[in-house]
C-alpha cells in the first residue's frame, strides 16, 4: 500500500491539504452569498463554523482547522471581503483555532451536536476578542466595551451554534459512506 | 431606453459591493503596498490616539484625504462605512444610556468617528490593490507551499461557485427547499444541508483526490524545495530503473537543472 507523505506543516498529505483549502473556499463562496442576500449582523458565523467542523470532521488531525481558517482569511483578503481589512483574518482565525482547541480535548466533537453547538458558540464568541482589543485601543470605559461585545456577539454566538449544529449529521453520513475517516481515538 | 436618476446612473458606475477593488489611475493606486501599509499603519495609530475635537478633525481630514486621494468616490465611501452605522449607534447608545445624552454625546459620538477612521486605511488598501500584487507580495512572506494552497484556493473559487450553482438547480428541480425564501423557515435548514452542501462535499473531495493525484504525478511536493515541471527535461532525465525524474529544482538564470543524485 502505498505510503502517503505529508505535504504541508509535516502533517496533511496534499489530498488533505486540498479538501481543507476547499473547506476555505466553501467559506468564502458562502459568505459572499449571504451578505448579497441576507445581511443579517452576525450571520457570516452560521456557514464559518460548519466548514471548521466539517473540516476537522473530514480531516481528523490536529491544525486542519486553523488551516481553514487562516486559507479563508487569506483569500478573503485577496478578494477584497469584509470591512475590517486586513483584520478579517482573525476573524477566521480565531474561531479556527477554538475548534483545534476544543478537539484536543474532545477528539470525536465534530460527531458530537452538544459538544458542536458548545464549541460553535464559544467560537464564535471568540471573535470579539478583535473587538475588545480596538475598544480597549480606543479608551473605551470597560463597562462599556463590556455591553457593546456582548450586544454584537450575542448574534455571532447565535449564528455560529445554529451553523454548528448541522455539521454533525453531515459528518456522520460521509463517515457512514467512508468518504471520510472516523476520527481517532485521541490526537 | 429606460430613464435613470442621477443617483441610479452615479450608483451603477461605483464598485459593486464594499472593499471591492476599484481599477482606476491615483496617485494612491500607484503606490507600492508596502508604502500603503505604512500609510495606513500611520493612520490606524493616530486614530486611535486622537481624544480632542481639533485632533479628531485632523484626523478625520487626513483619511477622507487619503481616501479620497485614491479616486473613490462618495458611493464608495457610503458601501464601506454604512455598516459601521450599527455599530455607532450602539456605542452612542451605550455612552448615552451611562452619563446622559449631554455628557455621553462627545465620547460616544468620538469613539464611533475613531472605529470608522482606524477601518479607512485598511478598505483603501484593498480597494487600490489588485490580487496579482496581493499575490506577489504573499509569496515573499509566505513559504511556497502554503501560498500554492492559498493561490489554488483562490483559483478554485470561480469553479465551486458554479459547481454550487448546477447542484442547487439540480436539486430545486428534485423538490428541494432550498431557494431565499424557503430558507427563511429553519424547518427547511435541512435540506439546505442535506441536498446541498453534503453533494457539494462530496464533490470536493473528489476533486481533491484529483487535484492531488495530478500534482504528485508531475513530482509535486516531493523535493522539500520548490520545483518547476519542465517538459524538455523528460527525454533527458529518465533514470536508471526507467522512472521518469519530472520535477527537479531548475536554476532560473541559466535555465539547467540541477543534477540529481545517483
Amino acid at each position: 500500500m502505498k505510503q502517503e507523505t505529508t505535504f504541508l506543516w509535516n502533517r496533511f498529505t496534499l489530498r488533505e491539504a486540498f479538501l481543507l483549502g476547499f473547506c476555505a473556499t466553501f467559506i468564502v463562496l458562502t459568505r459572499a452569498v449571504l451578505r448579497m442576500k441576507f445581511g443579517l449582523p452576525g450571520h457570516s458565523m452560521f456557514f464559518l463554523m460548519f466548514f471548521l467542523l466539517m473540516a476537522r470532521g473530514c480531516v481528523p488531525k490536529l491544525g486542519a482547522a486553523t488551516l481553514v481558517g487562516l486559507v479563508a482569511g487569506a483569500v478573503s483578503i485577496m478578494l477584497g471581503m469584509g470591512k475590517n481589512g486586513p483584520l478579517i483574518l482573525l476573524n477566521f482565525v480565531l474561531p479556527a483555532i477554538v475548534v483545534d482547541g476544543a478537539t484536543l480535548f474532545y477528539p470525536r466533537l465534530a460527531i458530537n451536536l452538544v459538544a458542536c453547538l458548545v464549541v460553535g458558540a464559544v467560537a464564535s464568541a471568540s471573535k470579539a476578542l478583535t473587538g475588545i482589543l480596538l475598544d480597549f485601543l480606543m479608551g473605551i470605559d470597560t463597562e462599556i466595551i463590556i455591553r457593546h461585545i456582548l450586544i454584537t456577539t450575542f448574534f455571532s454566538a447565535l449564528f455560529g451554534a445554529l451553523g454548528s449544529a448541522m455539521a454533525p449529521a453531515v459528518v456522520r453520513r460521509l463517515q457512514a459512506n467512508r468518504l471520510v475517516p472516523a476520527p481517532p481515538a485521541s490526537d | 431606453m429606460p430613464d435613470t436618476t442621477w443617483i441610479e446612473r452615479r450608483w451603477a458606475a461605483t464598485s459593486d459591493y464594499a472593499c471591492q477593488f476599484r481599477a482606476v489611475n491615483s496617485p494612491v493606486h500607484r503606490l507600492g503596498a508596502g508604502w500603503k501599509l505604512l500609510m495606513g499603519a500611520f493612520l490606524c495609530a493616530a486614530a486611535i490616539q486622537v481624544r480632542e475635537p481639533w485632533s479628531l478633525a485632523i484626523v478625520m481630514a487626513m483619511s477622507l484625504g487619503y481616501y479620497f486621494a485614491a479616486r473613490l468616490t462618495l458611493f464608495d465611501l457610503w458601501r464601506d462605512v454604512r455598516f459601521f452605522l450599527i455599530q455607532m449607534v450602539i456605542i452612542l447608545g451605550l455612552y448615552c444610556i451611562k452619563y446622559g445624552v449631554s455628557g455621553g454625546l462627545w465620547p460616544g459620538t468620538r469613539t464611533s468617528l475613531q472605529i470608522v477612521l482606524f477601518f479607512i486605511p485598511g478598505i483603501v488598501f484593498i480597494r487600490t490593490t489588485q490580487s496579482s500584487q496581493l499575490m506577489r507580495g504573499l509569496r515573499r512572506i509566505v513559504p511556497y507551499r502554503m501560498a500554492f494552497l492559498i493561490f489554488t484556493c483562490f483559483r478554485f473559487v470561480p469553479v465551486f461557485a458554479r459547481e454550487l450553482r448546477e447542484i442547487a438547480l439540480a436539486q430545486r428541480l428534485r423538490g428541494a427547499r432550498i431557494t431565499a425564501r424557503d430558507l427563511l423557515s429553519p424547518g427547511n435548514w435541512q435540506d439546505l444541508f442535506h441536498c446541498l452542501m453534503i453533494p457539494l462535499i462530496v464533490r470536493a473531495i473528489r476533486t481533491a483526490d484529483e487535484a492531488s493525484l495530478s500534482a504528485e504525478a508531475r513530482g509535486f511536493g516531493v523535493r522539500p524545495e520548490r520545483s518547476y515541471f519542465d517538459h524538455r527535461l523528460l527525454a533527458r532525465s529518465s533514470s536508471a530503473d526507467g522512472a521518469i525524474d519530472e520535477a527537479r529544482p531548475i536554476n532560473r538564470k541559466t535555465g539547467s537543472a540541477t543534477p540529481t543524485q545517483p
